[in-house]
Parts: structure tokens; C-alpha cells; sequence
């Protein structure tokens, strides 16, 4: 096919208007024109008029349709050998296609016929050998494009190669090889994607999908049918139980069995109340028996104790006798003592006193010797004394008497003593008969002992018989008003002193002794100046000055004097000293008295209580006897009931067993009725789930499906048998086919060496087996990638790699116009001119067209010259 | 004279989810319609009874139509007495569907759920021996021997089970008596469970299933007629043909000189029986790739005329020559991949799934030249 005219309307940038480019020639034509003329418009146009149908509204229409809309013609006048053509389409609105035969002027085909008439000539459209040729601005076929695109070259390259390779047909398998192959793969393809996985949607995949599915719905239908089955089997179950539980037979053995364990407990019940009946009178006789024996053994053992009592109170009474005697003594020779101390302190007095008057005569002797001095001492004496004065007067303030203390202590010794002494200071009658007398003095009604003391409180009777009645009162106050008298004295005591306690008056006591230790001081140096005071001093300087002079003229015996005086004292220390012996001993003999009447009086007590226990002396061995009989008897009774008790008990039914039985029989009868009213309402339950799965009828649809997944798995293992037989039917064919692909690429590789050799001296190209695209450059001996190549060289050999396809077309007898819009744009000026060369080494049998806005560097391609002028259809 | 009837194994409900298309419905649909070709049998052959020796339902479990509609059918004749004995299939175990069937069943139709004595007409006794479980383990038929019917009276056995077991070490107590007509003294054991008619004795048959549902048997669906004509009268059986589908296996055996496709027409049906009938196509023997690519295309071009066809040809071993391969091409590519199948094919060494792949494929390249060649 060769290209003769192009015209086009309405078409990019030619918006309602036309233009037209006539007289393509042989070899190579050449149209330059500046940017924006129109060049590449031209191109697309013709590549829509070729490629794209005319019913087509995709981009690759749409690209052609000028921003104001409208309908796009293209029309083409080319030579076939089979005769001149004009080919028109217009897209968009009233869309057609039309072949005009020029020799007849005659319409050949339209519409579909005529785009089958046009995709004829090209060989297979874009994706056919002609659509390789056409090589648009920029693009060498090693460029990034879109897969569709680059497969679609990809197989034009090998369409080609494969329908132009007559002369190696016979090698390669050719046509029929690639028609295999491609079926081949179609039908592999179908089944699963290029790595082999089952292709979505295909029918493999979609076999294998309904085999999951069925082993899925199967698996449910399993557990459903497994679900049934044990449904009607447990209801099966349900049902024979019932029936056994529902049985007259056993239903009536049940309320047998109930009655008879009720009748059975009943009875133990019975004659469980009849054993706790004698259970109770045996405990009577028991506690009986018991209380009788408590008795006897108390009764029993009182009379020994009041034997073992009679001893100890007789020696009791002998010890307050004693005791009695003893304090009668003591308080005899107390009296003796306190008279003789009274008569040595009278003595001590008298021989003071004459002492006395011997010291005063003897001082009046001296102050006449000392008047001066006694004088001056007066005077700064004075002056002392104002200072012991001011010193007093603290001390005053500070100051507890210190017979207060004394008081306080002395007080709290009485209470104390006042206690302990009350009872002691009871006053008493001592009785001594005379010899002989025949009647006893009566105390209170009681017969008075001889030589005893006998106490009283308050008053008392004193009987001699045929005498007289003697009335004594004891007006010894009550003990505690003394003792509360003492104690109220104690509180006035402690208020006098303004302090709280003892204590506290002993501290205020200290301090006063300080300021007395301050004053004893002056009181020292007034001493030594007023050894006798101020007013001694003074009545010193007065005597001196006033002295008795009968003094001064007595003359006594002062020694004699002390010497007296000094016996007397001694006498009265003896004294003091006998009569502190004998009040020791008289509180001794009081205390021993204490004792003596106390545990006598214990003694007399327990005497007491003993015989309220056993009651008159003349029936105490009497009773002893008769609770030993009712003792024997009530063992008796005891022994009696126990015997019953044991008979009763070893024959009684044991009521926790009856219980439990009856519980037992009971909870059977129970326990059927609940099984029976569950397994009636499981029973429901399983009806309702039977007649629903029955209805949904699952195990059939499970049967089905289990023959439905058998088919369906072999259909898988049938599909995967298929593709086992593509994958190495296409294997075998692949290998085939490469093994003789270097062959396919003999005539490329010849036609091509030529055009090689117009660049680069000694080059070789190797082309990739997968791409059919030159893959390595060798020159020199060198290798490199065509990919690393420079982009001008990529171009080049882009270009030379086409014309070279292009010469095998036109040696196969269908050549086709090789059209380059804007290529060669990174080639330098020496190598474009070598690929002018090369283009019209090629243009010799091929019509070559060529678009260039680059006009000075395309003058040297030669050629003819083509020109774009205005047209209108 | 006393006619009935036997025939078994109707499978009513069966739903044949290996097929594809219409035809799992059609299938389906000839089992219910088996019903009312055993009635019309009846009638054309004054039989008044029809004895079902068991599974007369699929499963345990059938759809309530399936159930109701048979019941129907069977009460649309009530001439005729039917006489349903549970087998395995349909043993007692399924309480549900026996309890419905005694509630819908209409008069004409008796279940045979107990081991006792039926009376089907005056001194005709069925003594059936129904299937308790799916797998009994026991000689059902058993208590016949004792089993009191009136002196002179008929007695017909109806049971459902093997006659022997298959197992290694089966025990034959889980079978039935083969001998069981003559230890029991009847006149007519009536069998269901073969699937295919079986005489065991002159008084005991299996009736086979009146409408085949698998390749197995190789028969076409018939029932028994038996006619008895008095106690301990040998039994007259006459076949009846009751199939509306033929389930055919077709052994195409074949030899280096045979021609596949020839046999294969000569096994073939006639025309107007093919959409009745079910294909299984057993290849088997030796045959050249030609042989082997027109007897698939002929099996491909008959397929549509058949209810259903299927060619195995697994067992069929390709036998290649040199002149198989100049089909494909004399030389070149095609002959490169050619050659290397086939080496494949007798390469010993290789798996026989291998070498039958590789069979396959030089089998497919033969097709697509020879497709391309004319």
C-alpha cells in the first residue's frame, strides 16, 4: 500500500476549516513546516483514519475533534496492487466510513465492510505489521509506555516477523505454529492467568468455586443431617423412655412404693414417741435418784464436819480466855507507870526553878562587870533586828507552822490508829468471884465467866440474882464521828495553811526554812551582839543600870542546884521510858484479844450453819436413815425404767431411715414426673426441629450436593487435566518456537546489518527473545545495553530496526508506508545525515513519509517535498 | 390365582445434584411417574397389589412434597392395594416420616412396619420383615420360619437387604437366608435393595428398581409381575418395563485396527431413545492419534442428542506413527513440538501421568492442525 493524498476537516486545530496534502510519491516524502502548522495533526488524522473505527467516541477520537466541537472527515487516497482507493471516515455526528474505488468512482464498501477493507490493508490495524511503522515524535520503543501499548507492538513485531518469513515458514511452523500457539494459550488463558492461578471468572476458577462452595454447603448439610439424625434418635429415645416412665405398671409401683414408706414412717414415728416417752421417765428416776443421794451424802457428811467443829471450839474458847486474862494485866501495869511519870515530872519542875534563881544572881553579878559593852551591842542590835524584822515578815508569808505539819502528821497517825484501835477500845466487864459464891453475875441475860473479859456497845444489863440489876452505858462515841472529827480536822488544817496536802505544806515549808536559814544569819550576829535578845539586851543595859541588889547579895549553890535538877530529869526519862513499855504490851494483849474473839466467833458461825443443815440433834442419825431407803427404792425405779428403755429401743425402727426411704420413693415419684414433663417438652422441641429440617428437606438437598460435589471435583480434576495438557502443549510449542526464533530473526538481522553499518562501524544487534526488540549493541567487540544507549542512538536504532521490519513486509509483497512524525529529534547533524542515508537506502521499493518541523536540518533528506494546502470537502 | 406386583428401590426424591441442566429435574420427576406406571401395570395385568419390597423414599427425611405426593398418587388408584415396607433407606428409625405416611396414607395402602403376619387377601398373607435401622445387623427375615399363617393359606415373604455380604470377614448372619423361601415355607420372597433385577432361587428375586438412578446395572427400570397360583405353586414371573430413563455403560473397546468411531455407532441407541437415555462411554485399548481426534470430535457432535453423555477415555492408550505427526507438520516448529510429545508419551522413565499428558497434548496438537488443515 502506498499513501497518495491526505485531507482532513474540522479536524484539531483546523476548526471548520480543511486542508489537504497531495502527491505522496514513492520513497521518501518529506513535509516541514513550523510548529503549530499542522504536522502532527496530520499524522493523528491519518492514524484515526487507519486505527480507529468510525463509530468510535474514545479518546483516540476525541482527540482529533477541535475544541468547538463538529464532526472530523479524514480522507486518504492510496495506491494497492489490487487499485487506487479513497478511504473516508467521519467521526461524531453522522459517523461513517466509506472505500471509493477511483477507477470506477465507484463506492466499494461502507461502514463495517469498509473498516474491515481498511483494517485489511494494514495488516491487523494499530496491532498489526503496519501499525509497528508508524513511529510518532519521541517514541523508540524502549520507552516506559502503557502495557497495552508496548504488548500490542510486541505483537505486531512477532505478526510480523512470523507472516513475513515465507522463505523459513517451513522451519518455523509460521502461520499455523502461531495460530496453535495463540490458541493455545487462548484456551489455557481462559482457564488460568499467566502464573498459572485460576483465572477469576474464568471456568476453572469458577469450577473450583463451586466445588468449595459445594464442600462448604455439603460440610453444613452434614452437621444438619448429623443434627436430625440425632435429633429423631434422641427423640426416639425420649419416646421409649416415656413410655417406660408413662407405664401403668410402673406408675403404680411408684405410688405403692410411696404408700408403703409412708405407712413404714408413720409406724417409726410412733414408736420413736414412746421411746422418748420412757426416754424421759428413766431421766425422772435418774434426777430423783440423784437430788435423794445429793441429799443423804450432804446430810452424811455435815455430821462429820460438825464432830471435826466441836474440838477446834474448845480450844477457840480456851484461846479468848487466855487472852481476856492478858489484857487485864497490862492495862494494870500501865496505870502504875503513867503515876510514877507523872510524879518525876512534878520533880523536874521544882528543881528548875531553883536552879533558876541561882543563874539569876549570878547574872546580876555580871551585868554590872559588862554595862558599856552591853550598851554598844544594844545598839547595833537594834539595827539587826530591824533586819530580822523585814526577814520575819517574808518568812510570815511563807511559813507553815511548823506544828501544823506536825498536826497534819500527827492526825493522819490517829486516823490510822483510830482505825485500827476502834474495836480495841471497847469497853468490857471483868467478873472475879469471890470464893464460894454459889449465883454468877449475868451479862445481858448471859452467864458472866469468872476472870473473863466480856465486851459491850452502847448500853447493857448486868443481872446479879437476887442482888440487883446494873445498867451499863458506854459513852465512848461512835467510831466513826471521832474518826470523822479527826478527818474534818485534817481539812480545816490543810485550809489554814492555804495548801491542798501535806505535801504542799512541806514545800512551803522549805522555802520558809530558807529565809530562816538568811534569818537565822542575823539572828546569829544579833546573838552574838543580844545573846539573849534586844529586850534582854535592853533589860541587860536597864538591869545594868536597875539591878536587884538583893540579887546581888544571894548567894546559892549553883552546882548543888543543877546536880538536883539533872536527877530529876533522869527520873522522868525512866519513867517515860516503864510507861512506854507497858501501853506496848497492853496493845499487844489488845490484838491477841482481837484474834481470840474473831476466830472464835468463825468457829460459832460454822456451828451454826451446820446445825441448820442437819436440823433438831435428836432426828439428824434418823433422817440419815431414811434417805438411805428412798435412795435403794429410787435406784429400783431407775434401773426399771432403763430396762424398758433398752427393750424399746433395740426393737424401734429407726426414724431417719423411714424418713430417708420415704424421701427416697418420694423423690423417685417426683423425678418421674419432672423427666416426664421435660422429656414431653424436649419431645416438643424435637418435633418442631424434625418436621422443620424434614421439611426443608436437608437430607435429600445433602445427598444432592455430595453427588453435585463429586461431579463438581471432577470437573476440577478434569480442568486441572486441561491446563496439565495446555501448560505442556504450549511448553512444547514455546521451546519449539525459541529454539527457531533465531531463525525468525535471520532476515531482520539481514536486513538490518546494512543500515547498521551506515552508523557504527563492526556493530551487531542482538534482539531479546521475549520483545523482539534490539537488546544489546556489540561494537568492537564491546557489549552494551540498548537501553543504556544515549537517546539519539535509541532513536536511531528504533528507526533503523522498523525500516528494516518494513523491507520485510515489502519483500513479503505487502509493503507499507513507513511514516515518522517529528522523529530523529535527538539525532546530531552528522549521524541525522547518515539516517537520511539510511532512509533512502530503504525508500528504494518503500514509500517513506516524513514529518519535521526542524526544516534547515531536514533539507538534506532529499526527497519530495510535500506542502499542506486549504481544503473543503 | 393371586397377582401382584414387586418391585422396590424407588428412591422417590432423589435429586441427582450430579447432573446439571434440566436433567437432575427430569430424573427426579420419572421417579414419581415410576408410581403410576406400576399402576397402569397392575391394572393391564389384573394384579391388585403392588409390594414396594422398601426404599421407596431416598432418605429418612423426604420433603413433605415428595411424601404427600406419592401418598397421592398411590390413592389415585384405589383398586390397588400398595404395601410399603421401610428399607434401609427408610428404615423404621425415621419415626417422623413413617408417622406422617400412616396419617396421610390414603385406604389403599398398608405399611408393613411389624414382623407379623399382613393379610392381603383372604388366605393372602405378606410376612414383612421391615428394616428397624439403616444397618440392621441381623436376618430380618428370620421369624418368618415360625411365623403362623392359616393351613393353605399363601405366604409371601417382603424383605429388603443383601443375600451376601461383600465384606472379607462379614458375618452371613447379617444377611438374609438366601435359603429363606424354603426354611420359612413361602411361595414368593419379594427382595428390594439390588438395584438391578436378581433371580436368587425359584421363589426369591430381587425386582430391581422400576427406574434406573445409576450407570451400575446396566437395565433398564422393569418390576416383577408374580403370579401365584396356589400354596406352594412355583411362582410365574413375567418382567415389566417400567423405566422412563435408560442408563446405558457402553464398553467401547478397541484395537490398533478398529475403528472407535464405527463401534461407537454400533453401540449407539436409535435416534429417538437418545433423550431418554443416560451415556457413559467406556474407552479402552489402543488407537492412532486420528482415531483417537474423530472418535472426541464424533463423541463432541453426539453429546447434544443425549440426556447425558460422557466419554471416558482413560483407558485408552494412543499408539502414534511417524505419518501421525507429518498430519501435524513434516518439519519445522510444529514437528520440533510434535516430536518431543511424543518422545514424552513412551518416555518410560516418566510418570504415567506424565507420559499421559504428554499423550494428551500431541493428541490436542494433532486436533488443532488438523482443525487448521481443513
Amino acid at each position: 500500500m502506498k499513501l497518495d493524498a491526505l485531507r482532513m476537516f474540522n479536524v484539531k486545530r483546523f476548526a471548520d476549516s480543511g486542508v489537504s496534502i497531495e502527491g505522496f510519491g514513492d520513497g521518501v516524502n518529506i513535509l516541514c513546516a513550523p510548529n503549530e502548522a499542522g504536522k502532527t495533526t496530520s499524522f493523528e488524522a491519518l492514524n484515526a483514519l487507519f486505527f480507529v473505527k468510525h463509530s468510535s467516541t474514545a479518546a483516540d477520537a476525541r482527540t482529533l475533534r477541535p475544541y468547538s466541537g463538529g464532526n472530523c472527515l479524514v480522507e486518504t487516497d492510496v495506491t494497492t496492487p489490487r487499485g487506487r482507493y479513497r478511504l473516508t471516515k467521519q467521526f461524531f455526528g453522522r459517523s461513517h466510513a466509506k472505500v471509493l474505488d477511483l477507477a470506477t468512482n465507484q463506492i466499494l464498501s461502507q461502514a463495517d465492510e469498509a473498516e474491515a477493507f481498511i483494517s485489511d490493508l494494514v495488516q491487523g490495524g494499530a496491532g498489526g505489521a503496519a501499525g509497528l511503522l508508524w513511529v510518532r515524535q519521541g517514541v523508540t520503543g524502549w520507552d516506559r509506555r502503557p502495557k497495552a501499548e508496548e504488548d500490542s507492538e510486541k505483537n505486531a513485531r512477532t505478526n510480523l516477523l512470523q507472516s513475513v518469513q515465507g522463505e523459513v515458514e517451513t522451519i518455523t511452523g509460521g502461520r499455523r505454529m502461531a495460530e496453535i500457539l495463540s490458541a493455545t494459550a487462548a484456551s489455557r488463558a481462559e482457564l488460568v492467568t499467566a502464573t498459572g492461578r485460576p483465572r477469576a471468572g474464568g471456568k476453572y476458577a469458577a469450577a473450583i468455586d463451586l466445588r468449595d462452595r459445594l464442600q462448604a454447603e455439603l460440610q453444613r448439610l452434614d452437621t444438619e443431617v448429623q443434627a436430625l439424625r440425632e435429633a429423631l434418635d434422641r427423640r426416639a429415645s425420649i419416646q421409649r423412655r416415656l413410655a417406660e416412665v408413662e407405664s401403668p405398671e410402673e406408675r403404680q409401683a411408684r405410688l405403692e412404693a410411696v404408700t408403703a414408706a409412708e405407712a413404714a414412717f408413720e409406724d417409726a414415728r410412733l414408736q420413736h414417741e414412746a421411746l422418748k416417752t420412757l426416754e424421759a421417765e428413766l431421766n425422772l428416776a435418774t434426777e430423783r435418784r440423784s437430788a435423794v443421794l445429793r441429799e443423804h451424802d450432804q446430810h452424811r457428811d455435815a455430821l462429820a464436819r460438825l464432830a471435826a467443829l466441836s474440838a477446834d471450839l474448845q480450844a477457840a474458847r480456851s484461846r479468848h480466855g487466855e487472852s481476856v486474862g492478858r489484857r487485864s494485866a497490862a492495862g494494870d501495869a500501865e496505870k502504875t507507870a503513867r503515876a510514877e511519870a507523872d510524879q518525876a515530872e512534878e520533880a523536874v519542875v521544882a528543881a528548875r526553878a531553883a536552879l533558876d534563881q541561882g543563874d539569876a544572881a549570878q547574872r546580876a553579878r555580871d551585868a554590872v562587870a559588862r554595862s558599856q559593852a552591853h550598851r554598844d551591842s544594844l545598839a547595833q542590835a537594834i539595827g539587826i533586828r530591824s533586819e530580822i524584822e523585814t526577814l520575819s515578815a517574808k518568812i510570815a508569808a511563807a511559813r507553815v507552822p511548823s506544828d501544823a505539819i506536825r498536826d497534819l502528821e500527827a492526825l493522819d497517825v490517829k486516823i490510822v490508829r483510830l482505825t485500827a484501835i476502834r474495836d480495841a477500845a471497847r469497853p468490857s466487864v471483868t467478873v472475879e468471884y469471890e470464893a464460894g459464891a454459889q449465883a454468877r453475875l449475868q451479862l445481858d441475860g448471859q452467864d458472866l465467866a469468872g476472870g473473863e473479859d466480856h465486851g459491850y456497845d452502847g448500853h447493857a444489863t448486868l443481872f446479879a440474882p437476887g442482888i440487883a440489876r446494873v445498867h451499863l452505858r458506854s459513852n465512848r462515841p461512835d467510831d466513826p464521828g471521832q474518826l470523822t472529827a479527826l478527818e474534818d480536822a485534817r481539812r480545816v488544817l490543810l485550809a489554814s495553811i492555804g495548801v491542798g496536802d501535806v505535801d504542799a505544806a512541806r514545800a512551803r515549808q522549805t522555802q520558809a526554812q530558807h529565809l530562816e536559814g538568811l534569818l537565822g544569819v542575823e539572828k546569829a550576829r544579833l546573838a552574838v551582839l543580844a545573846p539573849e535578845g534586844i529586850d534582854r539586851l535592853q533589860e541587860i543595859v536597864a538591869a545594868d543600870e536597875d539591878i536587884d541588889p538583893g540579887l546581888l547579895d544571894l548567894d546559892l549553890d549553883r552546882d548543888a542546884l543543877r546536880a538536883t535538877y539533872e536527877a530529876a530529869v533522869e527520873r522522868r526519862r525512866a519513867a517515860v521510858a516503864s510507861l512506854g513499855e507497858c501501853e506496848t504490851i497492853r496493845s499487844a494483849a489488845d490484838a491477841a484479844y482481837v484474834a481470840a474473839q474473831t476466830a472464835l466467833a468463825g468457829l460459832e458461825a460454822q456451828e451454826g450453819q451446820i446445825a441448820a443443815i442437819l436440823g433438831p440433834v435428836d432426828t439428824r442419825e434418823t433422817r440419815l436413815e431414811t434417805l438411805a431407803g428412798s435412795l435403794a427404792l429410787l435406784q429400783e425405779a431407775q434401773v426399771e425404767a432403763q430396762v424398758k428403755v433398752d427393750a424399746l429401743r433395740g426393737r424401734v425402727t429407726d426414724l431417719a431411715i423411714a424418713e430417708a426411704a420415704l424421701r427416697r420413693v418420694r423423690s423417685v415419684k417426683e423425678a418421674a414426673e419432672r423427666e416426664v414433663g421435660s422429656l414431653r417438652e424436649e419431645n416438643a422441641a424435637l418435633n418442631a426441629q424434625i418436621r422443620t429440617r424434614s421439611d426443608e428437606a436437608v437430607e435429600e438437598d445433602r445427598n444432592e450436593k455430595a453427588e453435585a460435589l463429586a461431579a463438581a471435583a471432577a470437573r476440577v480434576a478434569s480442568f486441572e487435566h486441561e491446563v496439565a495438557i495446555l501448560d505442556r502443549l504450549h511448553g512444547a510449542l514455546d521451546a519449539a518456537r525459541a529454539e527457531a526464533r533465531e531463525l525468525y530473526l535471520t532476515p531482520v538481522m539481514t536486513e538490518l546489518a546494512p543500515l547498521l553499518s551506515l552508523l557504527f562501524e563492526d556493530a551487531v544487534i542482538a534482539f531479546n527473545d521475549q520483545t523482539l526488540l534490539p537488546e544489546t549493541l556489540i561494537r568492537k567487540g564491546l557489549e552494551e545495553e540498548v537501553a543504556c544507549l544515549s537517546g539519539g542512538m535509541r532513536e536511531q536504532l528504533s528507526i533503523l530496526t522498523r525500516l528494516a521490519f518494513a523491507r520485510l513486509m515489502a519483500r513479503g509483497g505487502r509493503p507499507a508506508p513507513v511514516i515518522l512524525d517529528d522523529a530523529l529529534v535527538y539525532s546530531d547533524d552528522d549521524r541525522i545525515e547518515r539516517m537520511f542515508n539510511a532512509l533512502h537506502m530503504q525508500a528504494r521499493d518503500q514509500q517513506i513519509i516524513v514529518f519535521s518541523c526542524r526544516q534547515r536540518a531536514f533539507q538534506k533528506l532529499g526527497g519530495a517535498a510535500l506542502q499542506m494546502t486549504a481544503w473543503t470537502p | 390365582m393371586f397377582r401382584f406386583i414387586h418391585s422396590s428401590d424407588l428412591h422417590l426424591g432423589k435429586r441427582f445434584g450430579g447432573f446439571s441442566g434440566d436433567l437432575p429435574g427430569r430424573l427426579r420427576e420419572a421417579r414419581h411417574g415410576v408410581l403410576g406406571r406400576l399402576a397402569d401395570h397392575a391394572r393391564e395385568q389384573e394384579a391388585s397389589a403392588v409390594i414396594l419390597a422398601g426404599d421407596t423414599f431416598d432418605t429418612e427425611t423426604p420433603a413433605s412434597d415428595v411424601r404427600r405426593q406419592a401418598l397421592t398418587e398411590m390413592g389415585q388408584h384405589p383398586s390397588i392395594r400398595w404395601v410399603l415396607l421401610p428399607g434401609n433407606h427408610d428404615s423404621l428409625q425415621a419415626a417422623e416420616l413413617w408417622s406422617c405416611v400412616a396419617a396421610e396414607a390414603p385406604p389403599n395402602v398398608t405399611l408393613a412396619q411389624e414382623a407379623e403376619p399382613v393379610a392381603l387377601a383372604r388366605d393372602v398373607f405378606v410376612l414383612p420383615a421391615p428394616c428397624t435401622t439403616r444397618r440392621p445387623g441381623r436376618d430380618t427375615t428370620a421369624w418368618m420360619d415360625a411365623a403362623p399363617t392359616p393351613e393353605g393359606a399363601l405366604r409371601i415373604g417382603l424383605a429388603h437387604g443383601a443375600v451376601q455380604t461383600f465384606a472379607e470377614e462379614g458375618s452371613t448372619e447379617e444377611v438374609i437366608a438366601p435359603d429363606r423361601a424354603r426354611r420359612a415355607g413361602l411361595d414368593y420372597l419379594a427382595l428390594g435393595d439390588w438395584h438391578g433385577a436378581v433371580q436368587i432361587d425359584e421363589r426369591t428375586f430381587y425386582s430391581g428398581t422400576p427406574e434406573p438412578d445409576r450407570f451400575k446395572h446396566d437395565r433398564p427400570g422393569e418390576a416383577l409381575l408374580v403370579s401365584l397360583n396356589g400354596a406352594r405353586a412355583l411362582p410365574q414371573i413375567t418382567p415389566l418395563a417400567t423405566g422412563a430413563f435408560q442408563w446405558r455403560t457402553l464398553d467401547l473397546q478397541v484395537l490398533s485396527h478398529d475403528d472407535p468411531v464405527d463401534i461407537l455407532r454400533s453401540l449407539i441407541t436409535e435416534p429417538n431413545q437418545r433423550r431418554q437415555t443416560l451415556v457413559r462411554v467406556l474407552a479402552s485399548g489402543h488407537c492412532r492419534l486420528a482415531r483417537h481426534a474423530a472418535l472426541v470430535a464424533h463423541a463432541e457432535d453426539l453429546s447434544p442428542d443425549f440426556a447425558w453423555f460422557e466419554l471416558d477415555m482413560d483407558g485408552l492408550a494412543l499408539e502414534h506413527e511417524v505419518d501421525d505427526l507429518d498430519d501435524i507438520e513434516r518439519s519445522g516448529a510444529l514437528r520440533v513440538a510434535a516430536d518431543s510429545l511424543l518422545r514424552e508419551a513412551d518416555d518410560t522413565s516418566l510418570s504415567s501421568a506424565e507420559r499421559a499428558v504428554a499423550g494428551a497434548a500431541l493428541a490436542r496438537l494433532y486436533r488443532r492442525a488438523r482443525e487448521m488443515t481443513s
